[in-house]
C-alpha cells in the first residue's frame, strides 16, 4: 500500500480545532475523508492535538461508527431495527451475504466492491425490511429481491438525489397548493425524485401551482405522499408516488377541471388493498381523500400537538412557522413570563420527560434553575437509538423550529446562554435540517445576542453522536460531548446539578421540547387537560411493525392499546413476505412477478412498548392504557415512544433475544452486571433457541434478570432485562416449548423445518428459487426438501403459489 | 456530618465520606475490587453492592455518599447474592489458572511450580519446605511415582514435559544427604494422642503431618520395619532400602512412638480407648477382610468411609461438584451397611478414620501419601474441636486446554526465551534421564547429590545434577498465577464461595503481553477496572493505557496495538500494584509470596 497522505488530518485538524472535545468530529472528518480512520491518521492527530492516544483510540473503537479497515467500494447497511427483525431481516442479511460470497465472519466481497454492516433502525420502520446501499434506501427487500436489488443499485441506484429548492411559486395567481411529504421515509422512498419531477412539468405546463416541501405526515407506510389542495381548499392525498406519475397527476388536476372526482373514484377502489403496506403497485397511483373512512381512523383518535401542523408547514420556512403563531411563545416567556412564570406553567401542565423515564421536567427546570453557577447548559437529546422508533427523528425533521423555540424558552428558564443540540449520526437530514433553521433563526434575531430584542442571549450547536446507543442516557451524552467514551457514570450526582464541563445543565427529550411552546401558548389547564392525572398531554409513537398503517402517531395519553392498534394502526396486517417484490429505488420499475397465495389471517398477539428498555403488552392486557404508570404496571414501559405490533408469527422468545442482543451489544462495558450479566443471558437464549436449553436455563435466566435489574449503574443495564422478564411474565409457555425443542411461532431456525404438502402442484418455482439447491426440480410431481441442505431461509415459502410450504 | 445505620447499626462520618467509608468505620467489611483511594471511582466490579432503605435497587457502596439518615443493608444474603453473582459473572469472563494444572494432576497437590522455580533459583532449602509441606516422603515418591503431574504438564505439548518427579528427587536427596535435613516446625503439644494402625506410606505421612499439628503420635505396625508396602511391592529396584529409610528417619525425627511388631485387629478397638483421642486405621489391603469379620461396613475396595474426612461411621457420602455431601448409594458398598455399626462406633469414645489402602485396595503410592496428609487434618479438626470438614478443595480458575499458539505465547514470558529453554530441554526429557548411558558425567561434577543410584543397566532413573537440576526446572511455564498471593478477585471469590463455573461461557483466546522487562500483562485476567489507565494517565505516560472496543468486548490495552512496554514507561509499578487481580503482574513474583505462608488451598498452616 501507498503512503497514506496525511494533509487533509491538518485541514481537519485547523478546522475543528485542537482540544480534547473535537475527538469525535474530527474522527467523523477523517472518516468522511478516508472512508475508515486509519491509525496513520490518528497518530496525526495526537502529534497535532491535546488528544493523547489513549484518548483517540478509546473513543475510535468506542463508536461504531468508525471503521478501522478498509471498506469495499458500496456499503450496504442491512437495518435490524425492531420492525425489521420481526419482518425477517436476518434473513435478508443471509441473502445478501450468500449473494455476495461472504462468509459469516466476514463483511467485504472478494472483489472489494461491498461491505455489508448491520445497522439499528434507518428511521423507515414502516418498510421494512430496509436495506441502504449507499444513499440509496430499498424497502420491503424479501430474500428473493436481493439480486435484483443489487442490480437495481448498480445501474440506477448511484445517481445522487438531489433535494434542493424550498417553496417555489410557479405563478402569480396561487390557485393551488402542492405538498411533497420529505420526511425520511419519503425520502427514502423517492420523493426527492417526484419532487423534482413535479417542477419540471410544472415549469413546463405553466400550471398555477404552489410547490411546497412538508415534514413527516405521519402516514409513512404510503410514501412517498403527494397531497393535492385545490383551490376550494379540499385535499386528496396521493401515496406512493413514483417521479413517473407526477406529470400525469399534476397535469390532471390542474388543468382540465373535473378529473379530481374521477380519480378518487378510481383510486378508491384500491383503497382498500393499498393501506395493507406491503402491497405495492408502482404502475398505479394511490389517491387517498383523508375523508375516507382508512384515513379518518388513522387521524381519528390522534391529536397533534407536538406534530401540530404536521404535513402542512414546509420545515424549514421560518416565515411560515411564524404565521402559525412561531415563537409567540418564546415572545410572551420574554416579554410578560419570565423564568418563574415559565416554570410554574411547566410545573402546573404535568409535563413529564418524553425521553423514556417520565420525570416531571417543572422539577428538573427548577432544579437547574436553583443551581449555583454562571454557566449553564440546555441540551436537547435527539439521540433517539431505540432501534424501532423514529419519532424524534420526525420531529427534528419537520419541526425543527418548534424544538428550537421550546429550548430556548427553557434556557431563560433555567439560565443558560449555551445550547446542543445532540443528534445521532444515523439523522442526517434532521442534522441539516436543524442546522438551516438554526441559522435561519440567528438570521432573524431569535437565537443570539439580544433575542427580540431582549437582553436574553442565547445560541445553540448541533454536536453528532456516532453510533451508541447508551449516549442516549444522559452522562454518557455528556461524556461523549466532552469528547470521551460515552461511558454513564453513577449518579447523583445529577446533570442538573453537575453536567457538561461539570456546570448545571438540562437535558430533556425532543419531544418535551417540542410540546413547550404548544403548552405555554394554550396553558397549563389545557394540556393538563388531556390524558390521565398522572400522565398529561400527548405522546407520539412510532408505530411499527404487523400492522396495516404504520407510521408517526400522536395520541393523547389514556388511549388504550386496543385503540391505537385497530383503530389508528387498522389492526394486524395481511400476511407478510409472500407478496409482490416492490423495490423503491430512483427510477426504478422493478417489480417482482410473484402471484398471491393464500396465506391464513394473522392474529394481534402483542405490542412491544418502550424498545429495549420496555416490554411486551400481551393482547388479553391490549385495553391497558397509555400511561406512564399504568404501562409499568403491566412490565412495559412508555419508553420513548417505540410501539410495534406483533402476531402470532412472532416468537416471543426470539422478540426477547432481539432486543437483549441489541443492548448487550449496546453496554458500554462498565459494570460487571451489564457488561457480562447480559452477555450470560444471552448466552442462554442462545443455548435455548438453538435447541440446547437446559431446564435450569429459565430460573438461571430470572436470577441474572433480576440482578442485573436491581444493581446495573445506569439505566440501558438496569432495564435491558425488562424485554425478558415480561416476556417470561406472559409468555412462559413458549419458553418452556423452545426447551421442549419447539419453536411454536416458526422462527427459530435450529427448531423448525420446512416440508412440502399434499397441495404442491409441481410448478417448480421453489426449486428455482432455493439459493441451497435444497429442492430438486421435478416438474409436476409433489417437490420434496432436503433438510440436509436446506438452509430455513424462507424463500421457498414465500415464492410458493400454492401455500403447499409450511414450517413444523 | 451524616448519621447513617448499616445493618442496623449506627455510624456518623464526615461530609463526603461514602457508605464503604462508614463500614470500615464499623469494622463491617465490604468487599471491593475497583475501589482505590486516591482514584476516581470506577464503579465497575460492582462487588461492594448494598442496598439502601430497603430499595429493591442497590447502589456501590465504593461511590454512594453517606447521606444522613440512609438505611443500609450489607451483610444479608440477598445482598451477598447479588455480590456473589458479580464475582460469578467475572469468573465466568476470565481467563487464567490460579493454580496450574500440574497442581492438579497431583494426587498430593503438590505446589510444583513453586518447587521449581525454587530450583531454578537454586533455592534447594526453600523446594524440600515447599515438597514436604504435601508430600511427607518425596525421596521416595522422586522414585516409585508414575509421576501424572508429567503428563499434564502444559510443556508436555511443547517439547516434552518439565522432570518435575526427578527434580522433586533431586531436592529431596540434596537434603537428605546435607548436613542438617530439613524438619518442620511443629505448633506446641496440644495432649491429644492419636493411635496409627499401620506404618506405610499413609500411615507415616498421616504421623508427620499430625506431629505438626502438635498431636503425639504412635505408629503401630505388625513389621519390625516401617515401610509397609514400600518394602513388600516389587519396587525396590528403584527404591534402595537406605533412601526409604533415610527418609523415615526424617518423620521419626518430630518425635514418634514407634511400636514395631505390634498386630492390632480392628476387633480389639476397645483395648487402645483409654490411651488414644483418636486412632487411624492404615494398615493397608488386609483392612477390609478384618472389617467384613469385625462387621464394619465396607466398600468394593476397602472400609468405607466418609470420603472427605476419611471418618468410619459419620455421615458416608460422595462429594458432588460443588463440594457438599450427598449420600452415597448403598448399592455402591458391596456388603449391606449394618445397623448396629452405627451405634457401635458412636460408643467409642474417640473417633475412627481411616486412609490408603485401607479404604481403597490399591492405589499409587503418592495417593497414600496424599491420605495421610489429608486425613491429618481431619483427624486434627476433630481433635481440636473444629468442624470437621476434610481437606478443602482449593479455588481456581482454569484455562483448560490451550492452543499450540497459545502455548506459545506462554513459553514467550521471561526471564528466559522460549529458544534459550528449548535448548535445556536437549537434557530435559523423562525418557532420557531414565535412560542416561553412563554415570560418569554426573560423577565428574562436583554437585553430585550423594543420594544411592542404581546402575545404568537397569535403565533406572539416574537423576540430575544441580546444575541439570536447575536448568531443567527453569522449563516450567509457570502456569500458575502470579496474582495468588495478591488477587483479590479470588480472595472474595473464596470468602463468597463463587463458583467460577457457574456460568458456561466460551472462553476467550489466551494472550499475554510480555515485552515489558518486569511487567506482564494478561488481558484475559482483567476485569476492566480501569484503574491502571488511570495511573497511567495521571503519570502522565506518553502512551498510557486505554479501553479497546465496547461492550463485553471491551479489552484494556495499548494504543494503536502498541506493547504495555512503550505504554508503561514510567507507571509500571504504581499500576501493579493496583491492579486487583493479576492481569499485571510482576513476571518475577517470587518476592511477592510470603515467606512463611498458608498452603495455597488450605486455611491452615
Ligand atoms: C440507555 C438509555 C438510552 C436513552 N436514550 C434516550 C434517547 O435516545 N433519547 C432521549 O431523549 N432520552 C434517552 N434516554 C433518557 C435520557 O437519559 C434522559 O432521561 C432524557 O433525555 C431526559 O429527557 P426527558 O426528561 O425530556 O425525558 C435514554 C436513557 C438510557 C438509560
Ligand atoms: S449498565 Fe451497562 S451501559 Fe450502563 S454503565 Fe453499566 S455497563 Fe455501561
Ligand atoms: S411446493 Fe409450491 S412452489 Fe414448490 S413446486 Fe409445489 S406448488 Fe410449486
Ligand atoms: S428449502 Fe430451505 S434453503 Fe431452500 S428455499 Fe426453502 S427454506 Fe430456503
Ligand atoms: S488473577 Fe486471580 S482469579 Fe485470576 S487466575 Fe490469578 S489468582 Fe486466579
Ligand atoms: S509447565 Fe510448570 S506449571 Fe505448567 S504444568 Fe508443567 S510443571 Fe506445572
Ligand atoms: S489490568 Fe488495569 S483494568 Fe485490568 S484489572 Fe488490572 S488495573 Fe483493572
Ligand atoms: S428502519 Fe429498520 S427497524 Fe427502523
Ligand atoms: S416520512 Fe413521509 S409520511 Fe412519514
Ligand atoms: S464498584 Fe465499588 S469497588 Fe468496584
Amino acid at each position: 500500500m501507498s503512503e497514506l497522505d496525511l494533509r487533509p488530518v491538518d485541514a481537519i485538524v485547523q478546522r475543528l480545532g485542537r482540544g480534547s472535545d473535537a475527538a469525535i468530529p474530527i474522527l467523523q472528518a477523517i472518516q468522511s475523508h478516508y472512508r475508515y480512520v486509519p491509525r496513520e491518521a490518528m497518530e496525526r492527530v495526537c502529534a497535532l492535538t491535546e488528544i493523547t492516544p489513549a484518548t483517540i483510540s478509546g473513543v475510535a473503537t468506542f463508536y461504531t461508527q468508525f471503521r478501522h479497515r478498509p471498506v469495499g467500494q458500496h456499503i450496504i447497511h442491512i437495518c435490524h431495527g425492531t420492525a425489521c427483525h420481526v419482518k425477517g431481516s436476518e434473513l435478508i442479511q443471509d441473502a445478501f451475504q450468500r449473494r455476495l460470497g461472504i462468509g459469516p465472519e466476514g463483511d467485504t466481497d472478494a472483489e472489494g466492491r461491498f461491505t455489508i454492516e448491520k445497522v439499528a433502525c434507518l428511521g423507515c420502520c414502516t418498510l421494512a425490511p430496509v436495506v441502504q446501499i449507499d444513499g440509496t434506501t430499498y424497502g420491503h427487500v424479501t430474500p428473493t429481491s436481493v439480486a435484483n436489488v443489487l442490480d437495481d443499485f448498480l445501474h440506477h441506484g448511484q445517481e445522487p438525489r438531489t433535494l434542493s429548492g424550498g417553496t417555489r411559486k410557479i405563478s402569480d395567481g396561487e390557485l393551488g397548493e402542492i405538498r411533497i411529504g420529505l420526511g425520511s421515509c419519503c425520502v427514502a422512498q423517492g420523493s426527492g425524485k417526484v419532487h423534482q419531477a413535479i417542477q419540471q412539468v410544472l415549469q413546463e405546463s405553466g400550471a398555477p401551482v404552489v410547490v411546497k416541501r412538508v415534514g413527516c405526515v405521519g402516514m409513512c407506510h404510503q410514501t412517498p405522499l403527494v397531497e393535492l389542495i385545490a383551490p376550494t381548499g379540499s385535499s386528496t392525498l396521493f401515496s406512493k408516488v413514483q417521479a413517473d406519475d407526477a406529470a400525469e397527476i399534476v397535469l390532471r388536476h390542474f388543468k382540465p377541471k373535473g378529473v379530481l372526482r374521477r380519480a378518487r373514484y378510481a383510486a378508491s377502489r384500491w383503497l382498500d388493498r393499498l393501506w395493507s403496506d406491503e402491497i405495492a403497485d408502482p404502475s398505479i397511483r394511490h389517491g387517498i381523500d383523508t375523508r375516507d373512512p382508512p384515513v379518518c381512523a388513522f387521524l381519528g383518535p390522534q391529536r397533534h400537538l407536538a406534530t401540530e401542523h404536521c404535513g402542512a408547514l414546509d420545515p424549514t420556512d421560518l416565515d411560515e412557522y411564524l404565521r402559525h403563531e412561531g415563537f409567540a411563545a418564546l415572545r410572551r416567556s420574554i416579554e410578560r413570563g419570565g423564568p418563574d412564570w415559565i416554570i410554574e406553567q411547566i410545573r402546573a401542565s404535568g409535563l413529564r420527560g418524553r425521553g423514556g423515564a417520565g420525570f416531571p421536567s417543572g422539577l428538573k427546570w427548577a432544579k437547574v434553575r436553583a443551581a449555583d453557577g454562571e454557566e449553564k447548559y440546555v441540551i436537547c437529546n435527539g439521540d433517539e437509538g431505540d432501534p424501532g422508533a423514529f419519532m424524534d427523528r420526525m420531529i427534528l425533521e419537520s419541526f425543527p423550529y418548534r424544538v428550537i423555540e421550546g429550548m430556548t424558552i427553557a434556557a431563560l428558564a433555567v439560565g443558560a446562554h449555551e445550547g446542543l443540540f445532540y443528534i445521532r449520526a444515523e439523522y442526517p437530514l434532521a442534522v441539516k435540517r436543524i442546522g438551516e433553521a438554526l441559522e435561519q433563526c440567528r438570521r432573524r434575531g431569535i437565537l443570539g445576542e439580544q433575542i427580540l430584542g431582549s437582553d436574553f442571549g442565547f445560541e445553540i450547536a448541533v454536536k453528532e453522536g456516532a453510533g451508541a446507543f447508551v449516549c442516549g442516557e444522559e452522562t454518557a451524552m455528556l461524556a461523549s460531548l466532552e469528547g470521551r467514551r460515552g461511558m454513564p457514570r453513577l449518579r447523583p450526582p445529577y446533570p442538573a446539578e453537575s453536567g457538561l464541563w461539570g456546570k448545571p445543565t438540562l437535558i430533556n427529550n425532543v419531544e418535551t421540547y417540542a410540546l413547550v411552546p404548544w403548552i405555554l401558548r394554550h396553558g397549563a389547564a389545557e394540556f393538563a387537560r388531556l390524558g390521565t392525572p398522572t400522565s398529561s398531554g400527548t405522546k407520539v409513537f412510532a408505530l411499527a411493525g404487523k400492522v396495516r398503517r404504520g407510521g408517526l402517531i400522536e395520541v393523547p395519553m389514556g388511549v388504550t392499546v386496543r385503540q391505537i392498534v385497530e383503530e389508528i394502526g387498522g389492526g394486524v396486517s395481511s400476511p407478510s413476505r409472500l407478496e409482490t417484490v416492490p423495490i423503491f429505488a430512483a427510477g426504478s420499475r422493478e417489480n417482482g412477478t410473484v402471484p398471491f397465495s393464500p396465506q391464513p389471517q394473522r392474529r394481534f398477539k402483542a405490542v412491544q412498548i418502550g424498545g429495549p428498555s420496555g416490554g411486551c403488552v400481551p393482547a388479553e392486557l391490549a385495553d391497558t392504557p397509555i400511561d406512564f404508570e399504568a404501562l409499568a404496571q403491566v412490565g412495559a414501559i412508555m419508553g420513548s415512544g417505540g410501539l410495534v405490533v406483533l402476531d402470532d408469527a412472532d416468537c416471543m422468545v426470539d422478540i426477547a433475544r432481539y432486543f437483549l442482543r441489541f443492548t448487550q451489544d449496546h453496554s458500554c462495558g462498565k459494570c460487571t452486571l451489564c457488561r457480562i450479566g447480559t452477555r450470560r443471558m444471552l448466552d442462554i437464549f442462545d443455548r435455548i433457541c438453538e435447541g440446547h436449553g437446559k431446564p435450569r436455563d429459565l430460573d438461571d435466566l430470572e436470577m441474572l434478570a433480576q440482578t442485573v435489574r436491581a444493581g446495573s449503574i445506569c439505566g440501558l443495564g438496569r432495564t435491558a432485562p425488562n424485554p425478558v422478564l415480561s416476556t417470561l411474565k406472559y409468555f412462559r409457555h413458549e419458553y418452556e416449548a423452545h426447551l421442549a425443542g419447539r419453536c411454536p411461532a416458526g422462527r427459530c431456525k435450529a427448531l423448525i423445518h420446512y416440508r412440502v404438502t399434499d397441495d404442491c402442484i409441481g410448478c417448480t418455482l421453489c426449486a428455482q428459487h432455493c439459493p441451497a439447491e435444497a429442492i430438486a426440480l421435478t416438474p409436476y410431481v409433489k417437490h420434496a426438501i432436503d433438510q440436509e441442505k436446506c438452509t430455513r431461509c424462507d424463500t421457498c415459502r414465500q415464492v410458493c403459489p400454492q401455500g403447499a410450504i409450511v414450517i413444523e | 456530618m451524616p448519621k447513617l445505620t448499616i445493618d442496623q447499626r449506627d455510624v456518623e462520618v464526615p461530609e463526603g465520606a461514602t457508605i464503604l467509608d462508614a463500614a470500615r468505620k464499623l469494622g463491617i467489611e465490604i468487599p471491593t475490587l475497583c475501589h482505590r483511594d486516591g482514584c476516581e471511582p470506577p464503579t465497575s466490579c460492582l462487588v461492594c453492592m448494598v442496598r439502601v432503605g430497603g430499595d429493591h435497587r442497590l447502589v456501590p457502596s465504593c461511590a454512594t455518599a453517606a447521606v444522613d439518615g440512609m438505611e443500609v443493608e450489607s451483610e444479608s444474603e440477598a445482598v451477598h447474592q447479588v455480590r456473589r453473582t458479580a464475582l460469578e459473572l467475572l469468573l465466568s469472563d476470565h481467563l487464567g489458572d490460579c493454580l496450574a494444572p500440574c497442581y492438579f494432576a497431583c494426587p498430593a497437590e503438590m505446589d510444583i511450580p513453586t518447587m521449581l522455580r525454587q530450583i531454578a533459583a537454586g533455592e534447594m532449602r526453600g523446594a524440600i519446605a515447599t515438597i514436604k509441606r504435601d508430600i511427607a516422603l518425596p525421596a521416595v515418591l522422586g522414585r516409585v511415582c508414575p509421576a501424572p503431574c508429567e503428563k499434564i504438564c502444559r510443556r508436555g505439548h511443547l517439547d516434552g514435559p518439565v522432570s518435575i518427579c526427578l527434580l522433586k528427587r533431586l531436592a529431596a536427596d540434596v537434603d537428605l544427604a546435607s548436613a542438617e535435613p530439613y524438619v518442620p516446625t511443629c505448633l506446641p503439644e496440644s495432649g491429644k494422642r492419636a493411635a496409627i494402625i499401620g506404618g506405610g506410606p499413609s500411615g507415616l505421612a498421616a504421623a508427620y503431618y499430625l506431629r505438626q499439628y502438635g498431636h503425639a503420635c504412635t505408629l503401630f505396625d505388625e513389621n519390625r520395619q516401617l515401610g509397609g508396602r514400600l518394602r513388600s511391592e516389587p519396587q525396590q529396584d528403584s527404591l534402595p532400602a537406605a533412601v526409604l529409610d533415610a527418609e523415615i528417619a526424617t518423620i521419626l525425627r518430630l518425635g514418634i512412638e514407634v511400636r514395631a511388631g505390634v498386630r492390632i485387629e480392628l476387633g480389639q478397638l476397645a483395648e487402645l480407648q483409654d490411651r488414644f483421642d483418636a486412632v487411624l486405621w492404615a494398615c493397608g489391603r488386609t483392612a477390609k477382610e478384618q472389617a467384613i469379620a469385625a462387621g464394619l461396613p465396607v466398600s468394593q475396595r476397602g472400609l468405607q468411609v466418609d470420603p472427605r474426612t476419611y471418618r468410619m461411621g459419620a455421615t458416608v457420602g460422595v462429594a458432588s461438584r460443588s463440594g457438599t455431601l450427598v449420600p452415597d448409594m448403598p448399592s455402591r458398598s458391596g456388603t449391606p451397611v449394618p445397623d448396629r455399626l452405627g451405634a457401635e462406633l458412636e460408643a467409642l469414645p474417640f473417633a475412627l478414620f481411616a486412609a490408603g489402602n485401607a479404604i481403597r485396595g490399591k492405589s499409587l503410592v503418592v495417593r497414600s501419601v496424599a491420605d495421610g496428609k489429608e486425613v491429618a487434618l481431619a483427624i486434627h479438626q476433630y481433635l481440636s474441636g473444629q468442624p470437621i470438614t476434610g481437606w478443602p478443595r482449593p479455588f481456581s480458575t482454569k484455562i483448560g486446554r490451550m492452543t499450540h499458539g497459545e502455548l506459545l505465547q506462554l513459553a514467550a514470558i521471561g526471564p528466559l526465551s522460549y529458544q534459550e529453554r528449548a535448548d535445556a530441554s536437549s537434557l530435559s526429557l523423562r525418557e532420557r534421564a531414565r535412560v542416561r548411558e553412563s554415570d560418569e558425567d554426573i560423577s565428574s561434577s562436583s554437585d553430585t547429590p550423594h543420594a544411592p543410584r542404581p546402575t545404568p543397566q537397569t535403565g533406572i532413573a539416574l537423576g540430575f545434577s544441580l546444575a541439570e537440576g536447575r536448568q531443567q526446572a527453569a522449563r516450567c511455564l509457570h502456569c500458575d498465577c502470579r496474582g495468588l498471593w495478591t488477587c483479590k478477585l479470588r480472595e472474595h471469590a473464596i470468602k463468597y464461595h463463587a463458583n467460577p463455573r457457574r456460568y458456561e461461557a466460551r472462553r476467550r483466546v489466551f494472550q499475554v503481553d510480555a515485552r515489558h522487562a518486569e511487567v506482564i500483562y494478561e488481558p484475559g485476567k482483567c476485569i476492566d477496572c480501569g484503574l491502571c489507565i488511570q495511573i497511567a494517565a495521571a503519570a502522565g505516560e506518553p502512551l498510557g493505557l486505554t479501553f479497546v472496543g465496547r461492550g463485553f468486548d471491551v479489552r484494556v490495552s495499548a494504543p494503536f496495538d502498541r506493547s504495555v512496554a512503550e505504554a508503561l514507561s514510567r507507571a509500571a509499578t504504581a499500576c501493579v500494584a493496583a491492579c486487583p487481580t493479576a492481569a499485571l503482574a510482576y513476571k518475577d513474583c517470587s518476592a511477592l509470596v510470603p515467606r512463611f505462608r498458608k498452603h495455597p488451598c488450605a486455611s491452615t498452616d
